[in-house]
């Protein structure tokens, strides 16, 4: 068969990155498939392939989008497909699906730029402080923020709002590291606890002026829990059928699941440092 | 069935508190700007989440306002196009020729480019230096916008179209860029209404007719 994998210019600048890059086309071509890089001036050719892996970053608002919905609309099997994007894109619509079905999640709340005394109150009242504030596209912890009281949540807030008519707000859960939960096709793929890095509070953290990611610590997929287990793939299923990552804090009130990701990230030497066969998992979910 | 509609006058609930509730009905929205992160999407999202049937659906949202996805639904449905190109580059369609920028920023993006000393320069500046790309479409006719409402305009002379399009895109109501050559309407582009360019009436005559059930 014969895969097109979507990528930008800037999947090939960390190491790592390249590295799993050429690792997912060897495997391909180790499994008798053609696995070419395309761009996006390549768009217009994509119903010349069999299947579309998507590596560049994906929103509903990026060429990543529309070569996957055109990709689905031509019979191809995608990772990520287009509704999958459209999901997991956007934090606001991430909330609806965890309160539609019982996630277990830290307590949140929508926010649209009510300053009154009785909304401020209620959101104080709801998620205590510190308050985390998200706008609603999200991602590698960007546009993330945490109000330690009500006029750093005012000052923080109108300057998301600038950028997003609606904000996610959740309540703050202090951990030492996230687990990220791979999922393929609704069954686990690999386990990585991705660390929070010392003085910061999310996994990419501005330390003294400077972007400090957190260690990846890779866990041997067959250990996770059985309770992280069941709520990973209970959501994954909410979703779609594709490659998800799940955020998730382990508190002594049981999981909470922070959110869920299209499009994973997936270097060489972290998320596949245990697990090593996940590049042949994906690429024979894409040709099957 | 659920009307949400910014217009108060049509509402069986606004925006807003739509978002804050379940969903355990069909859902027809009604907005003027339906693009990814505003309002209009918000309710097609929300009403998708609790796997309700809705008018229009995020998937027909994305087919209308993303210009390469609009031109190859129009060209499988028999709505007459025009051969677009998607470039960050230039390219030998030459000019004149329409470009639409294809980026997460832009709305009312057209640029009509007639000599091709200038396509360069446009080009580079609408793809940002080649990060986004650039939906060219050559320029044949006489350009116009129309505002469509649930397959209607105030345009006599594109009613057939209008009609066609609604009927494909199912977007109740949007701004439709155009060109009107020998071969009649071409479709080149679809996004919001301003808020003053829609004919309310026309939509309160459209929703009371979808509540009566016709």
């Amino acid at each position: 068969m014969k895969i097109a994998c979507f990528v930008e210019a800037y999947n090939f600048k960390d190491s790592s990155e390249r590295f799993a890059l050429s690792k997912f086309k060897s495997t391909a071509e180790s499994m008798g498939h053609v696995f070419e890089f395309i761009f996006k001036d390549d768009i217009p050719k994509i119903q010349n392939y069999d299947a579309l892996f998507i590596r560049a970053t994906t929103d509903p608002s990026s060429s990543a989008y529309i070569i996957s919905r055109l990709a689905e609309q031509s019979g191809l099997k995608v990772i990520d497909d287009p509704h999958s994007i459209r999901t997991c894109s956007n934090k606001a619509i991430i909330n609806d699906l965890f309160l539609k079905n019982n996630i277990p999640t830290p307590k949140s709340l929508l926010f649209t730029g009510d300053y009154s005394e009785e909304a401020l109150e209620h959101i104080f009242k709801t998620l205590g402080l510190p308050v985390i504030i998200k706008t609603p596209y999200t991602r590698f912890s960007s546009h993330v923020e945490k109000a330690n009281d009500e006029k750093e949540f005012i000052e923080l807030s109108k300057h998301l709002m600038r950028k997003s008519k609606v904000l996610v707000l959740q309540e703050y859960i202090r951990s030492d590291f996230d687990w990220r939960v791979g999922i393929l096709q609704n069954k686990i793929l690999y386990l990585c606890k991705y660390c929070i890095p010392e003085g910061g509070w999310k996994v990419k953290s501005k330390i003294n002026g400077k972007n400090v990611w957190g260690d990846t610590i890779a866990i041997p997929r067959d250990s996770i829990s059985p309770e992280l287990k069941e709520i990973s793939i209970k959501l994954s299923k909410c979703v779609g059928c594709g490659l998800y990552g799940l955020d998730v804090k382990e508190t002594d009130r049981g999981y909470k699941v922070i959110e869920i990701n299209d499009n994973p990230s997936i270097y060489n030497g972290y998320e596949d440092a245990v697990d090593a066969d996940i590049y042949e998992k994906i690429i024979s979910a894409l040709v099957s | 069935m659920i009307i949400v509609s910014e217009d108060e006058d049509d509402s069986d609930s606004n925006p807003l508190f739509f978002l804050r509730q379940p969903v355990h009905d069909s859902v027809f929205n009604i907005n003027h700007d339906y693009r990814y992160l505003r309002m209009g999407y918000y309710v097609s999202a929300h009403a998708e989440t609790f796997g309700v049937e809705v008018t229009p659906s995020c998937t027909e949202i994305m087919d209308a306002y993303r210009n390469p996805l609009l031109m190859e639904k129009a060209k499988r449905n028999g709505l007459p196009t025009n051969d677009y190109r998607l470039i960050t580059s230039p390219c030998d369609l030459g000019t004149p020729a329409m470009l639409f920028a294809v980026n997460p920023f832009t709305n009312n993006s057209m640029k009509v480019v007639n000599s091709s000393e200038k396509l360069p320069g446009v080009i580079r500046k609408m793809s940002y230096d080649a990060r986004f790309p650039v939906s060219m479409h050559p320029l044949t006719g006489e350009v116009m916008e129309i505002i469509q409402m649930f397959g209607e305009s105030t345009n006599e002379e594109t009613s057939v179209f209008t009609k066609k399009f609604f009927e494909i895109f199912n977007i109740p109501i949007c701004k439709l860029i155009v060109q009107m050559d020998e071969r009649g309407v071409i479709l080149n582009h679809c996004e919001p209404a301003m808020k003053k360019e829609v004919k309310w009436d026309i939509v309160h005559e459209k929703v009371h007719e979808i509540k009566q059930g016709k």
